[in-house]
């Protein structure tokens, strides 16, 4: 079984985050990592891949100046290859149109059987983009799976609800877009490490592709960002002394709330 | 000559800085103080898997054959992190002294080794091998083959435990330069030690205020943390430079470890000491994580030849009479 999984190399998170004054879009200078929450994903398709007996996990991945970095993270974790879109064009893109280059990558891949993603990127955070890229490859969507299993063919995954799950079923192939925790990642071995630097990745353009550069990036967009403001600070919260009646306010504060 | 670590390196070392950052918290070095085995738990299998633990080992014997200049990095990691485990004895020390090294290399078997003049291992009751000093070169026990007498450390996350042979089997091999391992690996430890306390530090003393600034505003407190990144930066080249001489023989490998452990030695303790001073009272309190790093770096300054004894090692080579170091 293919299976290609869609991982974004994002800044360290650790490191503030800053906007471009004049776009309002992220800065995604230097060094960037494999977003954690990916890791997840990458994970299941090699256990998944593992379980029935063979197949490749291929990376997809769009970011600027050919960025291999944290595809080396996920190569070292043992996926066998990657196809990275990389142009000057794809700066601006929104989500609909990293989602249409994204399914041209996994098309260009061939022979997938499985896609799974994150729920959402730790960067950018749309969310939107694994229902995109379903509905552009024509495929099922099946969202926030806390669990995955491939059995004949059939997939079959548990969907995380606020009561617990739902189990929903379908036919490959499919769009999954698993939740943090659905398995827990390995750690990369040196071996890993050492092997990852000689793992094809397939690097690519948006005409390689198929696409038209005014489909994506700035021209492409259909979302602009007009402003950006910081977040109000938080306000002081209200101070009661006590008379001997600070209960009773303190359950009308929770009754407003609506906690009690 | 490029003497620049490759990416493979640096990729060695972020992959256990993740790994211990998860694995290795200062809450799990804390409970190495009090739990049954002093150890961390699930760090030690994980990096076994990773191919630390076999790293220095040949392919043959389960290991990746790599060098002490792929280690030394992911050492400091390890003292970044105090973990609470024999990787310096195990993994630099012992994996390359013994016949197979497979089952250490697996972490199947943990190895310790009171190799470094005191006559104390590390860790001793919950290894299975422990290598000590022979007549001939070092000789290789089993646990049950030896009587263990707990020491008192410092470090209550470094047991310490004085080695008894009892009449048995002993299998000697070459000891193989089984001293500058660890001390080159001791000097690595104490460079992550020294960069976690002044990453404490640095962070203490920009949130803790005092007349309306954060204390780290002063120059007197700046001054403090300048010297003690001084000394770390002017240690981190020699550690290097010593385990590449290890690594390609140069005839002069001993005294680099010895500049290196020295350097080493005195830098941490110095950044101890400003660590110390700049923290004020909480410093000192068991609840706050300053200590564990500290007590590490306190023990780990005085294990493997100490600055002055390395000093004194360099001071011969040069002729100097002895005492003068």
């Amino acid at each position: 079984m293919n299976i290609a999984v869609c991982v974004k190399q994002i800044p360290d998170p650790a490191v503030p985050g800053e906007l471009d004054p004049e776009s309002h879009t992220l800065h995604r200078v230097g060094k960037l990592i494999l977003d954690e929450s990916d890791s997840f994903g990458v994970e299941m398709a090699l256990q998944l891949a593992d379980k029935a007996g063979g197949g490749d996990v291929t990376l997809i991945s769009m970011a600027p100046n050919n960025e291999v970095s944290g595809l080396r993270t996920a190569l070292a974790m043992g996926a066998a290859k990657a196809v990275l879109v990389s142009d000057p064009a794809l700066a601006g893109s929104d989500a609909l149109s990293t989602a249409k280059v994204l399914a041209q990558a996994i098309t260009r891949a061939g022979d997938v059987d499985l896609v799974l993603t994150a729920t959402e990127s730790t960067d950018g955070y749309t969310g939107t983009v694994p229902n995109q890229i379903a509905q552009l490859l024509g495929w099922p969507s099946l969202t926030f799976a806390k669990h995955v299993e491939v059995e004949d063919g059939k997939l079959t995954i548990r969907r995380q609800t606020e009561a617990g799950y739902d189990v929903v079923e379908s036919s490959l192939p499919a769009v999954v877009s698993v939740t943090a925790g659905v398995v827990e990642p390995r750690y990369p071995s040196f071996k890993g490490i050492m092997a990852a630097k000689n793992k094809p990745v397939d690097q690519c353009t948006v005409a390689d592709l198929g696409l038209s550069s005014d489909d994506v990036g700035w021209s492409g967009a259909r979302q602009e960002i007009t402003n950006v403001a910081a977040a109000p600070a938080r306000e002081a919260g209200e101070k009661v002394e006590d008379d001997g009646s600070a209960h009773e306010r303190i359950v009308a504060f929770l009754e407003a709330l609506k906690v009690i | 000559m490029r003497f620049a670590f490759t990416d493979d390196q640096l990729a060695f070392r972020d992959a256990v800085r993740d790994l211990l950052d998860r694995e290795c918290p200062p809450a799990v070095v804390r409970d190495a103080w009090t739990n049954d085995t002093g150890r961390s738990g699930a760090a030690w299998a994980h990096l076994a898997d990773m191919g630390v633990l076999g790293a220095l080992a040949s392919e043959a014997h389960g290991g990746l054959g790599l060098t002490l200049v792929d280690l030394v990095l992911v050492l400091e990691e390890t003292g970044y992190a105090a973990l609470p485990e024999p990787i310096v004895e195990h993994a630099a020390v012992t994996v390359p002294i013994l016949e197979d090294s497979t089952a250490a290399a697996a972490g199947r078997v943990t190895v310790t080794a009171a190799l470094d003049g005191s006559g104390l291992a590390p860790w001793a009751d919950t290894a299975e091998l422990i290598v000590l000093p022979g007549e001939t070169g070092a000789a290789v026990l089993a646990r049950a083959d030896v009587a263990l007498d707990r020491r008192e450390s410092v470090d209550g996350a470094r047991r310490l435990f004085a080695v008894h042979p009892r009449a048995g089997p002993q299998a000697v091999r070459p000891a193989l330069g089984a001293f500058e391992r660890g001390a080159l690996g001791a000097a690595a430890q104490l460079l992550g030690l020294n960069e976690r306390m002044l990453d404490l530090t640095v962070a203490y003393v920009a949130e803790r205020r005092q007349f309306g600034v954060p204390v780290g505003s002063f120059q007197a407190v700046k001054h403090h943390l300048a010297d003690a990144r001084l000394g770390l930066e002017f240690a981190r080249p020699l550690v290097y430079r010593a385990a590449w001489s290890l690594t390609h023989g140069d005839p002069d490998a001993a005294v680099h470890v010895s500049m290196a452990k020295a350097q080493a030695s005195d830098a941490a303790r110095l950044t101890g000491r400003q660590a110390l001073q700049c923290h004020g009272a909480i410093g000192y309190s068991f609840e706050y994580d300053l200590h564990l790093y500290l007590k590490r770096a306190w023990a780990l300054a005085a294990t493997w030849g100490d600055a002055r004894w390395h000093r004194a090692q360099i001071g011969q080579t040069l002729g100097l009479p002895s005492g003068s170091a």
